[in-house]
C-alpha cells in the first residue's frame, strides 16, 4: 500500500502549515532521508524528507497552500497504485474506517446505506427547481444552504450566496489576499490547485493579463513574507507589542575619538589586518558605559529582570534579505584590537551566512551602526528580551560652542530606545551620559 | 396609420373576406338590420344583402348546426353568437359535429366555419351574459380557439380563423369592442398558435388573455416604478398554443403569473400553468406558478361585486410581487 505523506507537527501550537515548495515532481522517484517539500510554519522554514522509498505517486497540494497537520499532502508508494484524486484527509481516519470495516461485514453493508443516503439529502430539503438546478450544475448539496423563503425554502438567491461564499473559499488566503488587494474577482479565475483552488499564481496571472490589457494598471514586485523576513518581521512587531520603546537622543563630540582612531590606527591594522572602525570604539565605549551601569545590560524574561554578569554586545549587521545580529562576548574584557578582529569577522561570515549558532547566541545590549548613511538619529527597535539598544548615527563636521569659541567639530548622534517596563528615564539617560562622556575622553578606555 | 376600435377590425376582416369569396357568409341572431347585439354587423347587409348576412331564429343550437352543414358542402360560414354563454346550447353542434367530422369522414369532408362571440363580464350584463367558458372548447379536440386582445390581432386572427379549415371559436370581449389601435387597412393573417410578446422584461412573467392583457400590462407600468420588470405574453390563441414562447419567457425570468378572467377552476390558466410545470422551464422556476382567474360564483349584477369577482389590476401587481417576494 502506498505511504501517506502528511503535514508534520513540529511544534505543540502548529496547527497549520504552508507549503513552500516541492522538490519532487509527481512520477519522480524518492529515496528515505530526501527532501520532498519545504514547509513554514509560524517559526521556522523546514525541509520535510520522505520516509519510504518508492515513487512520488501524487501531490494534493500545491505551493502556498495552507494546510492543516497531520493533512494527508501526498502518497510515495510503488509505480501504478492506485491513489485517491483527492487528499482523503487527517492522516489515519482511513486506518480506522479499514478496522472498523473488517470487523463486521453486516455493519459495513449498514454504513453504506447510511452514507449513500447522506449524498442525497437534497431531496428532504424545500427548494425551487431553480435553485435545485443552480446546486446541481455546481455541485452544492441543498442541505447545506439555508433557505429564505417560507418555511426555509431553498431560492436561486441562496444558491447564489453559497457559491459566492464557496469561490471565495475556493482560494488559498494568499491568493484571496492578492486579489483583495488588486481587486482582482476571485470567481473569474481558474484555479489550479487542487479542485480547482485558486492559488497565489493563478491570481498573479491574472493580474498580469488585466495589466497587458491596462498599462496604466501597474504590477509591483511581490516576495512571500518567509525565512529571515518572517522571523524579522515577527520579532520586530513583538518587541513593538510588548515593549513600551522610548529613545533618548544625544550628540556626542567624536574630536578625540577621531585622533585616537587615528593613532590606533596602524597598530590595530598590523595585529588583525583591518581597519580600526568607529564601531569597534563605540562597542567598546558601550562596554564600559554598561559596566557601570549594569541596570542597561538587563533582560527582560516574562515576569523577572535579570542583571546579565557578561557583557555581550551585538552588532546589527545589514545583509540583502535582511538583517542578523552576531554578538561580541564580554566586550569589558577585549581591547580594541580583538573587538575590532571579533567584529570583522562576524560581519564578515554574517554576510557569507556562515555563523555559528553560538556567535548569535547571549547579546544583552545592542548597537546598531548606520553611520555610513545620511542618518543622524532614529528610533531604534529593542531585541527582546533585551532592555535597550543604542543607535549611531553619521559623524559631521558641525560648528559647535567650545569654550565661548564656535570651533567647528565632528559630531555624531546617538539614539538610545529603552524598554520602560524594565528601566525608568533617569537611569537610561545617566548610562546615555556615561558614554558620551567616555566618547568624548575615549583615553579613558585605557584607564 | 390609422387606428381602428376592435369591432371595426373584426368587421373589416369579415368584409374583406366576403368581398374576395363569396363562399364566406354570416349567420346569426339580428345581425342584419340590427347589426348583431353589439353592432358588429352593422351597415353588412347593405353591402352584403340578406342571403350573405342571415338572420337566424333564436336558437344557437341550430344556428351552429347551420354551419356545420354549410360548412360541411363547401361554403365558410362565420356564425355569430350574441353571449358567450349561449354556447352552452350549441356544445352538442360543436363538440359532437363541428369538432368531429373530419376525423370521422377520414379528411373527406372537413369544417371550415368560425364561431364568433363576445365573452366577459364588464358590463353589467349579469349572471347569465358574462362568462368567460373557453375552457370548455378548449377541452374539445377539433376546435381552434383564438382569443384577440387588440383591434390588429382581432383582424389578422380572424383573417386566419376564415382561412382555417377547422372550426375555429373566436372569442371577443365586450370590453375590449371600443379599445383602439393602428390597424393596417389591406388584408393579412396573424397565424393561429402564434402568442404575441406585449411587453418585454426578465424579472416575471405574465401570461394573460383577452382583457387581461390589458390589467397586466397596466400592472407592468406601476411595477416598473420599483423597478420590477414584468414581461407580458398574450398567448392570442388558446388551441393551439404557442408553448415554445412561454416556455422561454419562463426560462428566462423563471416566475410566472397566469390570469385570465375565466373562474380559475378548472380554467385555461390550470393548462398553461400545467404545461410550463411539465416542460424545460420547470428547471428555471423559482417561484411557485400562480394563478389568478375568476372566483367561483356567478358573475354578480351589482357593478362592483361584478368588478370583485374578476382579477383586476391590483391583484396581478399582488401576485407579480408574491412570486418576486424571494427574487
Amino acid at each position: 500500500m502506498a505511504n501517506e505523506v502528511f503535514m508534520p507537527k513540529l511544534s505543540s501550537t502548529m496547527e497549520t502549515g504552508t507549503l513552500l515548495q516541492w522538490f519532487k515532481e509527481e512520477g519522480d522517484s524518492v529515496e528515505t532521508g530526501e527532501p520532498l517539500f519545504e514547509i513554514m510554519t509560524d517559526k521556522i522554514n523546514i525541509e520535510v524528507e520522505a520516509y519510504d522509498d518508492g515513487v512520488l505517486l501524487k501531490k494534493y497540494y500545491d505551493i502556498d497552500d495552507e494546510i492543516p497537520v497531520n493533512q494527508i499532502i501526498a502518497y510515495v508508494g510503488q509505480q501504478d497504485e492506485v491513489v485517491p484524486d483527492t487528499s482523503p484527509g487527517i492522516s489515519g481516519n482511513e486506518i480506522n474506517e479499514e478496522k472498523e470495516l473488517n470487523e463486521s461485514a453486516v455493519e459495513e453493508t449498514s454504513v453504506r446505506i447510511e452514507e449513500q443516503s447522506k449524498v442525497e439529502p437534497s431531496e428532504d430539503v424545500r427548494a425551487t427547481p431553480a435553485a435545485r438546478r443552480v446546486a446541481r450544475s455546481n455541485n452544492i448539496l441543498l442541505n447545506e444552504i439555508s433557505g429564505s423563503g417560507p418555511k426555509g425554502r431553498v431560492h436561486v438567491k441562496d444558491v447564489n450566496q453559497v457559491l459566492i461564499q464557496r469561490n471565495d473559499s475556493r482560494a488559498t488566503p494568499l491568493a484571496k489576499k492578492v486579489s483583495k488587494a488588486h481587486q482582482v474577482s476571485l470567481e473569474s479565475i481558474n484555479g489550479s490547485g487542487v479542485n480547482g483552488k485558486v492559488m497565489k499564481n493563478d491570481v498573479a496571472k491574472s493580474i498580469d493579463r488585466v495589466s497587458r490589457v491596462d498599462p496604466s494598471i501597474q504590477t509591483s514586485q511581490k516576495r512571500k513574507l518567509s525565512g529571515m523576513r518572517k522571523v524579522i518581521a515577527d520579532r520586530m512587531q513583538e518587541s513593538v507589542n510588548t515593549a513600551p520603546h522610548v529613545t533618548l537622543t544625544s550628540e556626542i563630540d567624536m574630536k578625540k575619538v577621531q585622533e585616537l582612531r587615528k593613532n590606533l590606527m596602524k597598530v590595530v591594522e598590523s595585529h588583525t589586518g583591518n581597519r580600526l572602525s568607529y564601531t569597534d570604539i563605540i562597542i567598546k565605549a558601550t562596554g564600559e558605559a554598561l559596566s557601570r551601569h549594569p541596570a542597561m545590560n538587563a533582560s527582560l524574561n516574562d515576569d523577572e529582570i535579570v542583571l546579565n554578569n557578561s557583557i555581550n554586545v551585538g552588532l546589527a549587521v545589514s545583509l540583502d534579505e535582511g538583517l542578523i545580529v552576531p554578538v561580541i562576548q564580554d566586550v569589558p574584557s577585549k581591547g580594541l584590537r580583538e573587538i575590532n578582529d571579533h567584529a570583522k569577522r562576524l560581519a564578515k561570515n554574517a554576510r557569507n551566512q556562515k555563523l555559528q549558532e553560538d556567535q548569535l547566541k547571549g547579546a544583552t545590549f545592542t548597537v546598531s551602526n548606520l553611520g555610513m548613511y545620511a542618518v543622524d538619529a532614529f528610533t531604534p527597535i529593542i531585541n527582546l528580551p533585551q532592555t535597550a539598544i543604542l543607535g549611531t548615527g553619521r559623524i559631521q563636521e558641525k560648528p559647535v560652542v567650545v569654550d565661548q569659541e564656535i570651533e567647528v567639530r565632528p559630531t555624531m548622534a546617538v539614539s538610545l530606545s529603552f524598554d520602560h517596563r524594565a528601566i525608568d528615564g533617569a537611569p537610561a539617560a545617566a548610562f546615555l551620559t556615561e558614554l558620551k562622556q567616555i566618547l568624548e575622553n575615549p583615553y579613558e578606555l585605557l584607564a | 396609420m390609422r387606428e381602428l376600435t376592435y369591432l371595426e377590425a373584426v368587421r373589416e376582416a369579415m368584409s374583406q373576406e366576403m368581398r374576395e369569396n363569396n363562399d364566406v357568409f354570416l349567420l346569426g341572431e339580428d345581425i342584419g338590420v340590427y347589426g348583431g347585439a353589439f353592432g358588429v354587423t352593422r351597415g353588412m347587409i347593405e353591402e352584403f344583402g340578406p342571403e350573405r348576412i342571415r338572420n337566424t331564429p333564436i336558437s344557437e343550437s341550430a344556428i351552429t348546426g347551420g354551419a356545420v352543414g354549410a360548412a360541411l358542402t363547401g361554403m365558410r360560414p362565420i356564425l355569430e353568437l350574441q353571449f358567450s354563454d349561449f354556447i352552452t346550447i350549441a356544445m352538442d353542434q360543436l363538440t359532437n359535429q363541428a369538432a368531429k367530422l373530419r376525423y370521422m369522414y377520414g379528411g373527406k369532408g372537413s369544417v371550415p366555419m368560425v364561431l364568433r362571440t363576445p365573452a366577459g363580464s364588464g358590463t353589467g350584463a349579469a349572471a347569465q351574459h358574462s362568462q368567460s367558458l373557453e375552457a370548455w372548447v378548449a377541452h374539445i379536440p377539433g376546435l381552434k380557439v383564438v382569443q384577440p386582445s387588440t383591434a390588429y390581432d382581432a383582424k389578422g386572427l380572424l383573417k386566419a380563423a376564415i382561412d382555417d379549415d377547422n372550426p375555429v371559436i373566436f372569442y371577443e370581449h365586450k370590453l375590449l369592442y371600443k379599445t383602439k389601435c393602428e390597424v393596417p387597412e389591406e388584408p393579412y393573417t396573424i397565424p393561429i398558435g402564434k402568442a404575441d410578446i406585449k411587453r418585454s422584461g426578465g424579472d416575471v412573467t405574465i401570461v394573460a388573455t383577452a382583457i387581461m392583457v390589458h390589467r397586466a400590462l397596466e400592472a407592468a407600468e406601476k411595477l416598473v416604478k420599483e423597478g420590477i420588470e414584468v414581461e407580458v405574453i398574450d398567448p392570442r390563441t388558446l388551441v393551439p398554443l404557442d408553448e415554445e414562447t412561454i416556455v422561454e419567457s419562463v426560462k428566462k425570468t423563471g416566475r410566472v403569473v397566469v390570469v385570465h378572467e375565466a373562474v380559475k377552476r378548472g380554467g385555461y390558466g390550470g393548462e398553461i400553468a400545467s404545461m410550463i410545470a411539465e416542460s424545460e422551464a420547470f428547471d428555471f422556476l423559482d417561484s411557485p406558478i400562480k394563478r389568478l382567474g375568476g372566483l367561483p360564483v356567478p358573475i354578480p349584477y351589482n357593478p362592483k361585486l361584478e368588478k370583485a369577482t374578476v382579477p383586476q389590476v391590483d391583484d396581478i401587481v399582488e401576485a407579480v410581487k408574491e412570486t418576486i417576494r424571494f427574487k
